[in-house]
């Protein structure tokens, strides 16, 4: 397999989160990873203490252009999480549009980060970078029910309205939408979250259909930062392998994630001892511990597939 | 295992010289790696091109403050090569210091990247404080020929009584008509992989980290032929290690040379 990926996130010294994250992984599973560190801190924002420095738009655009220079900017992935600079963020999609046009079967991931449980944790001014400029080149969008409730100016109470907002967001841009949690109910009771996903595919007719998708997780009493980071990395290299099958992809994600969650957790309560909540030191993925299950996923959950609708 | 390493060195964004070439193969070996990117660029410096920034000796010493403050900097190893610059390393220094006063059974690995000399100093570069020497290449004429260069390494033990021992050993390494970056990053982080799970066995540590240089660099030079065409020298971004192709490899190598002890 010869593909290979740019990735443009945080790097924290310790600990699992932007390119942290996603690097690993990735490489495990056999991918070229070219990676620009969008920061560079000690740890993540989660601990009490954190310090470092951040990459200007112009800092950027000086690193891309020395891979232009060699002529090497040919990718077939691109990857994108957390970002907090509207001109950082718009020199990033300069630099896309640019390596689409040198590759037009690039696949751009988008992590379109903005916040969560109905709060944003980036600057407000940053959503219509993101709508009007990011989610139009994507083609795999990762949002979180907030995050996509923002990007479409729709609230999500239902299921049906989740797949509404999945299709605006496809009228937007990406072709694969997965909302990878969600508020809704779910059947198997309040144990667990709903997560929701949607892929067009154009027919051999030239018509357009979709699958549409929902999976029951597990929830854990914790917080975790740098998953969402994983998610978005596995997501591509299991829609890499397959392409036509959401359901697959993201029941080998979604499986991943509940490996690499269940050793964290058991590890960090080790750590913590009984009855204290574990810090967020003590809280960072297990990710190198997890490289079989990465490699190989154990699949633990099973995707049911919504109606399938023409349009 | 629970092992923490601290690697400071370069990052590139695209291809595998300092902790880019260092990282993966140690976490692939279960080693958690903290880094510490010494400079950004977007390449290594044997293309035709490149471009990025340096971090400064203050800078560095921002980010280590930040792991202080979290009460996380202990450390089992520490690793370190290129450095162009000398607050930098002063810096450097005074963090090792800080981390060792920590951690007194911390190792510091340290590739003294000078440039290319070759000459024998084993016991004076002991004197000087390492326990572990290994001269990685030298200019020393190899029973086997002009197509092999000569690694030596030197290991110091304290025996239970007190008094002391080395062992010595020497590699017959096969020359490779090439010019590769990032193979001395990965060596050393090899050796601070090997000798961590042989501490007392340098022959052991050698023959394993010597081994899987020689698949890394074998699937390279294989492949940068193929991209190059025949009859042509490849170049710098068609020889980058293939480091996620050798995973395998450095995971559990294959045995395919040996180290013959001196002494």
């Amino acid at each position: 397999m010869e593909c290979r990926v740019l990735s443009i996130q945080s790097h924290v010294v310790r600990g699992y989160v932007g390119n942290k994250s996603a690097t690993f992984p990735l490489q495990v599973l056999g991918f070229e990873v070219d990676s620009i560190n969008s920061v560079q801190f000690s740890n993540h924002t989660g601990y009490a203490h954190w310090k470092g420095q951040v990459l200007t738009a112009e800092e950027l655009n000086e690193l891309y252009e020395g891979i232009k220079l060699n002529k090497v900017n040919h990718y077939d992935y691109i990857l994108t999480g957390y970002s907090r600079d509207t001109s950082f963020l718009e020199m990033v999609v300069d630099i896309i549009k640019e390596l689409k046009e040198a590759n037009p079967s690039l696949v751009y991931v988008c992590d379109p980060v903005m916040g969560d449980h109905g709060a944003m944790y980036v600057p407000e001014y940053l959503l219509p970078v993101y709508r009007d400029k990011v989610v139009p080149l994507a083609d795999i969008l990762t949002p979180n029910q907030f995050e996509a409730e923002l990007l479409t100016g729709r609230k999500i109470t239902t299921e049906e309205d989740a797949v509404e907002v999945m299709d605006l967001l496809h009228k937007m841009g990406p072709k694969t939408v997965v909302l990878t949690s969600s508020d809704l109910p779910s059947k198997r009771g309040d144990q667990f979250l709903v997560a929701l996903g949607s892929q067009t595919i154009v027919k051999p007719d030239g018509t357009n259909t979709s699958q549409k998708i929902c999976i029951d997780i597990p929830k854990v009493d914790a917080v975790f930062v740098g998953t969402g980071d994983l998610f978005a990395a596995l997501l591509l290299a299991w829609t890499h392998h397959h392409p036509k099958d959401l359901k697959a992809a993201c029941e080998k994600t979604v499986s991943v994630m509940h490996h690499v969650i269940k050793r964290t957790i058991t590890y960090a309560h080790e750590l913590a001892g009984p009855g204290k909540r574990p810090s967020p030191a003590q809280l960072e993925l297990r990710m190198v511990q997890s490289k079989a299950d990465i490699e190989n996923p154990a699949i633990v959950v099973e995707a049911k597939v919504l109606q399938k609708s023409s349009h | 295992m629970e092992c923490r390493v601290l690697s400071i060195q370069s990052h590139v964004v695209r291809g595998y010289v300092g902790n880019k070439s260092a990282s993966f193969p140690l976490q692939v070996l279960g080693f958690e790696v903290d880094s510490i990117n010494s400079v950004q660029f977007s390449n290594h410096t044997g293309y035709s091109h490149w471009k990025g920034q340096v971090l400064t000796a203050d800078e560095l010493h921002v980010l280590y403050q930040g792991i202080k403050l979290n009460n996380v900097h202990q450390y089992d190893y520490v690793l370190t090569g290129y450095t162009r610059d000398t607050s930098f390393l002063e810096m450097v220094v005074d963090i090792v210091q800080e981390l060792k006063r920590a951690n007194p059974n911390l190792v510091y690995v340290c590739d003294p990247v000078l440039g290319d000399h070759g000459s024998m100093v084993m016991d004076l570069l002991h004197a000087m404080g390492p326990d572990t020497v290994v001269i990685t290449s030298s200019d020393l004429p190899s029973r086997l020929g002009d197509r092999f260069l000569v690694s030596l390494g030197s290991q110091r033990h304290v025996r239970p009584d007190g008094s002391r021992t080395t062992q010595r050993v020497r590699m017959e390494v096969h020359k490779v008509d090439a010019v590769f970056v990032g193979t001395g990053d990965l060596f050393a982080a090899m050796l601070l992989a090997w000798t961590h799970h042989y501490p007392n066995d340098l022959k052991m540590a050698c023959e394993k980290t010597f081994s899987v240089m020689h698949h890394v660099i074998q699937r390279t030079i294989s492949y940068a032929h193929e991209l190059a065409g025949p009859g042509r020298r490849p170049s710098p971004p068609q020889l980058e290690l293939r480091m996620v192709q050798s995973k395998a490899d450095i995971e559990d190598p294959a045995i395919v040379m040996e180290a013959i002890v001196l002494s």
